[in-house]
């Protein structure tokens, strides 16, 4: 069986950066053999570090000692215990309090005399992400760690990644975009990741200047958009990665002359991981991750990704461009992105209409969703004797907060074109007069 | 309708502008959590809010002070420390 090694980087190159403080690969690896010595027996582990570098530190040592870490972005007790029972969790490392129904453990290490860096097979169940779906369910997928090597080397090739650069991330670690980009590309890759969780427009400036050139900041849309309209004092960056939601022109053309870097984007998605990526102001063809295979069809495309045992299905429609790139024309109808988050249109209106008093509802996506960050889902309700704020104070229960409308339309009946189809368009128009 | 607004209503209400959220601004319990099973705001929720917070009151949110936890636990929390630490 092939195995790859915890980490690619030499002894002496800085990993991370803990504030001002340098790790180095040689302290990192005498810190997972400690740390790893000390970790319950049984696995699977539910990491939910807020601190990147312990978020690594753990994963390390759990994947050492072949535990499977549970990545899970979202730090609510009631979603961790529930991804904790259903994959039959061990134990968990976290650096936040959270009071759960198994151990957790601050995987804090003095660092041990010896420091070996341990082959792992390439085919090993490394980490699970989970989708949320439109109920807010966790839906597994499983990562070999064989696949999370390889995009983190795509990712340092596709970005130019060299040694010394400092990345920033803005992502939780448990988000796949955050953990291939802030924690597997300085494993594996190249650059020196940085420790804190931030967030704010003005964590992120105070974080960057404190933090040696080169500089990539591994950001969102809408922390994008956020730290331009804040206007805070940025230093110098070399580059500036964009994920989770499609990023406009505008915006990027405003970055790039703010900031003087390159702004990129990756496309992805939690099952698949990154697979390709564009400099946003060059044009709408993406260029496919090395080693990534597209397959794409009239009415549906897929991606064979280095080390996924199956290609994996894909949610947009694709078409070829010029020169092996690809352009996304759009999502297959009924699926849409939120916040980051994918739901189905009919399955959120079915959520709907099982509200007592709904008579009649659907979920409609505005037609900039795919280009506003900011853009939220309407829907249209027939429920006499409900307020829209009643409809979404039930909604709350149900579904994940991304998804909640706004606005709600109170309609006597749904407009219905001459085919007796629910005209999206006309709700459209009500929702979005304004 | 002379009387000032409590500056708890305020918020309220800069927070239902800025977020375009169904729920009237009077009608948002100011001891309920603003996130999760409460209001049912989320992170791109609280973003807005800060850009709001920064553009009306003159400072700037940060994530050491403790963001989802004691900021955004309620309305009065959050009116509390605008209130705290506002330059306009």
């Amino acid at each position: 069986m092939p195995g790859l090694p915890l980490t690619s980087r030499g002894l002496e190159e800085v990993l991370f950066r803990r504030g001002a403080a340098p790790v180095t690969v040689a302290r990192f690896l005498a810190e997972v053999a400690a740390l790893a010595a000390r970790l319950p027996a049984e696995g699977p582990v539910l990491n939910f570090c807020a601190d990147r570098y312990l978020a690594l530190l753990g994963f390390a040592a759990a994947l050492s000692r072949g535990h499977v870490t549970l990545l899970s972005a979202d730090r609510t007790p009631q979603r961790l215990a529930e991804i904790a029972q259903r994959h039959g969790a061990g134990y968990a490392l976290s650096d936040v309090a959270v009071a759960l129904p198994l151990p957790v453990l601050r995987p804090d290490a003095m660092p041990g005399e010896n420091a070996p860096n341990p082959m792992i097979p390439a085919e090993a169940v490394a980490a699970i992400a989970f989708t949320s779906g439109s109920t807010g369910e966790p839906q597994p997928h499983a990562k070999p760690w064989g696949a999370l090597v390889a995009g983190a080397r795509g990712a340092a090739e596709t970005f130019g990644v060299t040694g010394g650069t400092s990345i920033l991330g803005t992502v939780p670690a448990q988000h796949m975009y955050g953990f291939e980009t802030t924690v597997m590309l300085p494993l594996q890759g190249a650059g020196a990741g940085h420790a804190g969780d931030v967030f704010y427009p003005q964590d992120i400036a105070a974080a960057l200047a404190a933090l040696p050139a080169p500089r990539l900041l591994v950001t969102t849309p809408l922390q994008l958009r956020a730290l331009l309209r804040s206007a805070v004092a940025m230093p110098a960056l070399d580059g500036i990665v964009s994920a989770t939601a499609p990023l406009s022109d505008a915006l990027a053309a405003e970055a790039e002359a703010a900031w003087g870097a390159p702004v990129r984007e990756i496309y992805g998605a939690t099952e698949a991981g990154s697979i390709a990526s564009r400099r946003t102001l060059a044009g709408p063809g993406w260029t496919p991750y090395p080693g990534t295979t597209f397959t794409i069809g009239e009415d549906s495309a897929s991606v064979t990704v280095p080390g996924l045992p199956a290609p994996v299905p894909l949610s947009d429609r694709l078409v070829w461009d010029s020169e092996g790139c690809f352009r996304l024309e759009g999502r297959l109808a009924d699926m849409v992105k939120v916040a980051g988050k994918r739901a189905s249109l009919a399955g959120l209106a079915r959520i709907l209409t099982g509200i007592a008093g709904v008579e009649d509802g659907v979920f409609v996506a505005p037609d900039d969703l795919d280009a506003n960050p900011q853009a939220r889902l309407a829907a249209a309700v027939v429920a006499p004797g409900l307020s829209a704020d009643a409809i979404v104070a039930a909604l709350r229960e149900r579904v994940e907060p991304a998804f909640l409308p706004r606005p709600v339309v109170m309609l006597p009946a749904l407009p219905r074109d001459t085919m007796g189809k629910v005209s999206r368009n006309a709700i459209a128009a009500l929702a979005w007069r304004r | 309708m002379t009387t000032t607004l409590s500056f708890e209503a305020e918020v309220a209400r800069l927070i239902v502008e800025a977020l375009h959220l169904e729920t009237p601004p009077e009608a948002i319990d100011p001891e309920a959590p603003l996130f999760g099973e409460g209001l049912g705001l989320d992170s791109i929720d609280a973003l807005e809010i800060a850009l709001a917070v920064s553009r009306r009151y003159g400072f700037q949110l940060r994530s050491d002070d403790e963001r989802n936890h004691r900021i955004f636990a309620s309305l009065r929390a959050l009116a509390a420390h605008i209130g705290a630490h506002r330059t306009a």
